[in-house]
């Protein structure tokens, strides 16, 4: 058996394997990338969004993906919320476009950018092609080949061996990289969550003319996690996820609910949406990623535990992990040191980008995402009480004052919940997003103080 | 209809397409398993039961598997080994 060599491999063909692929042989280095599906995209990859973020940092790419090579694509300004109380009623919504703090395009005209993965990981796997990297197909890597205890190999299923400078572990929430070289055993269940998904087949001309720009909503539920639901040119997605020690029955269970909904179900009877596939994903939802490389080896995207530690986006940190990871792979081999300490220049590269500042609130940002929309117990109080600050004065039950007065008394009942919750998630949030600017909110009691109206003395 | 039902209606309209060939990809090391049932619980297609206290999985789990590893990745005593399938083979998700 012929032993083949190249400088880098990289284990797994998703969106972050094809950017480390192309990097790499744009850099002229001998790639050769491994995806275990026939084409890339067809196994169970599950990120959906493309955040604007790709197309201000990836333009060249961007301006390429059309509805042509990527008929699934469709974006739009609007992602509505819907909070649903523990009766399963809907209770109110919040609809929103990207706010006038928003600084560039297209992040203004559009929240995300979705995809089918069938569609999408195709398409970006061919620019690593065009770039000369050779892709392998319908083949697993099984294992690692080692010498003196370093990696310098991977073996596929047939027992055919590779060797490589450089190993590049894009194999996703599962990674045989990581585990097999020992960077981590299998996530703890509080970093790692199930997330079942539908996908609802819809006819093309009824999403635009139901949904207008809707690219995306969430269900707020205080008997379910938060569920999202993702629009494209002829279907969506609904599917909603929490860590692996939570759940107390089928995941499944808790996602029917959701399409059970009497609203949900006069939606799908108005788009005349039937489902077309169901799906189960694995996503590292993780504070922070820690063992991201080794001798010879680095993890990028879902196999590093780089998704977004608030809302999990995870094609755009795959892609960046995945050029770093490349560049500095190409230094390495340059510099002919491939060491552990030399690739410590991936964690001072990554951390310096939006993915690493998204990090460094990252144990806050988990946590309050834990104990809010992954937490129905929390949301049975939450729900109500949002609903009475924002519809219960459209009302005309009683004079208004009276009404005013019911809804003070109402959110009052809802403080010895909220005023814990607040203090425990919320203000190490804050204290950690605004840093020194923290300080500012200590003067909000003073300025109300200010601008309340002196209380008079009632003479008669 | 219960929702028991309508899922299993809905369930069996969505199942992606499967390829055969995938090998044996799940193992339960019957003497680390204790029976415990998370496996159950967490499958979305409810392929795992309790026989003689153990874990087992349904015959024909590889025409049906999602290939999520939500069994693998719950098992507090490692007793459930999986690796993905043969190249080419198991789950196809068309609008993954």
């Amino acid at each position: 058996m012929i032993l083949r060599e190249f400088d880098v491999i990289v284990v797994g063909g998703g969106p972050g394997g094809a950017m480390t692929a192309k990097i790499a042989a744009e850099k002229g280095l001998k790639t050769i990338v491994f995806e275990r599906g026939r084409k890339s995209g067809e196994k169970n990859s599950s990120g959906c969004g493309l955040g604007p973020r790709m197309f201000r940092d990836f333009p060249e790419m961007m301006k390429e993906l059309t509805p042509d090579v990527c008929p699934s694509m469709r974006a739009g300004v609007y992602a509505r919320n819907y909070f649903i109380n523990k009766d399963d009623i809907v209770t109110g919504m919040v609809m929103a476009r990207p706010t006038e703090s928003v600084t560039y395009e297209p992040a203004k005209s559009f929240i995300t950018m979705n995809i089918y993965r069938s569609d999408f990981d195709p398409w970006i796997m061919n620019f690593a092609v065009r770039a000369g990297a050779e892709l392998k197909t319908s083949t697993l890597i099984t294992n690692l080949i080692k010498e003196n205890g370093k990696v310098v190999g991977v073996q596929d299923e047939k027992g055919e061996k590779y060797k490589g400078k450089m190993i590049i572990g894009a194999d996703g929430v599962i990674s045989m990289v990581a585990e097999e070289s020992g960077l981590r055993s299998k996530w703890p269940s509080h970093q790692v969550t199930i997330v079942p998904q539908w996908d609802f087949e819809v006819p093309r001309e009824n999403i635009d003319k139901f949904m207008g720009e809707e690219t995306l909503a969430v269900w707020w539920g205080a008997t379910f996690p938060a569920a999202y639901q993702v629009f494209f040119g002829d279907g969506f997605h609904l599917g909603l996820g929490n860590w692996l020690f939570w759940w107390d029955k089928n995941p499944l269970y808790y996602l029917n609910r959701v399409v059970n909904i009497p609203y949900f179900q006069r939606l799908i009877k108005n788009l005349d949406a039937k489902p077309r596939e169901l799906h189960s994903h694995l996503l590292p939802w993780a504070s922070y990623p820690v063992n991201t490389h080794t001798d010879n080896v680095i993890l990028i995207g879902d196999a590093g535990g780089f998704p977004c530690p608030l809302e999990a986006e995870g094609i755009y940190p795959a892609m960046v992990t995945g050029k770093i990871a490349a560049e500095v792979a190409a230094k390495a081999i340059s510099d002919g040191d491939t060491s552990k300490k030399a690739l410590d220049l991936y964690d001072t590269e990554w951390q310096k980008t939006s993915v690493g500042v998204e990090f460094e609130s990252g144990k806050e940002l988990q946590s309050i995402w834990r104990n809010l929309p992954f937490s129905p117990k929390t949301m049975e109080w939450f729900v109500p009480m949002l609903m009475e600050l924002l519809g219960g004065i459209y009302d005309w039950s009683e004079p208004h004052t009276v009404r005013v007065r019911q809804i003070m008394n109402k959110i009052q009942s809802y403080l010895p919940d909220a005023v814990p919750f607040a203090m425990s998630y919320v203000m190490p949030l804050l204290a950690k997003v605004l840093g020194d600017d923290f300080e500012q909110l200590r003067t909000i009691p003073g300025l109300i103080e200010k601008l309340l109206p002196k209380k008079k003395s009632h003479k008669r | 209809m219960e929702l028991k039902a309508i899922a299993k209606a809905k369930m069996k309209e969505g199942m992606p397409e499967h390829i055969s060939g995938t090998g044996d990809f799940i193992k339960v090391d019957h003497d680390k398993c204790v029976g415990c049932g998370r496996c159950i619980v967490i499958c979305v297609m409810n392929l795992w039961r309790i026989r003689d206290m153990k874990a087992s999985l349904d015959e024909d789990y590889q025409e049906k598997c999602l290939e999520c590893g939500g069994c693998y990745q719950i098992c507090e005593f490692n007793a459930i080994k999986f690796h993905y399938p043969a190249g080419g083979t198991g789950v196809v998700y068309k609008q993954g």
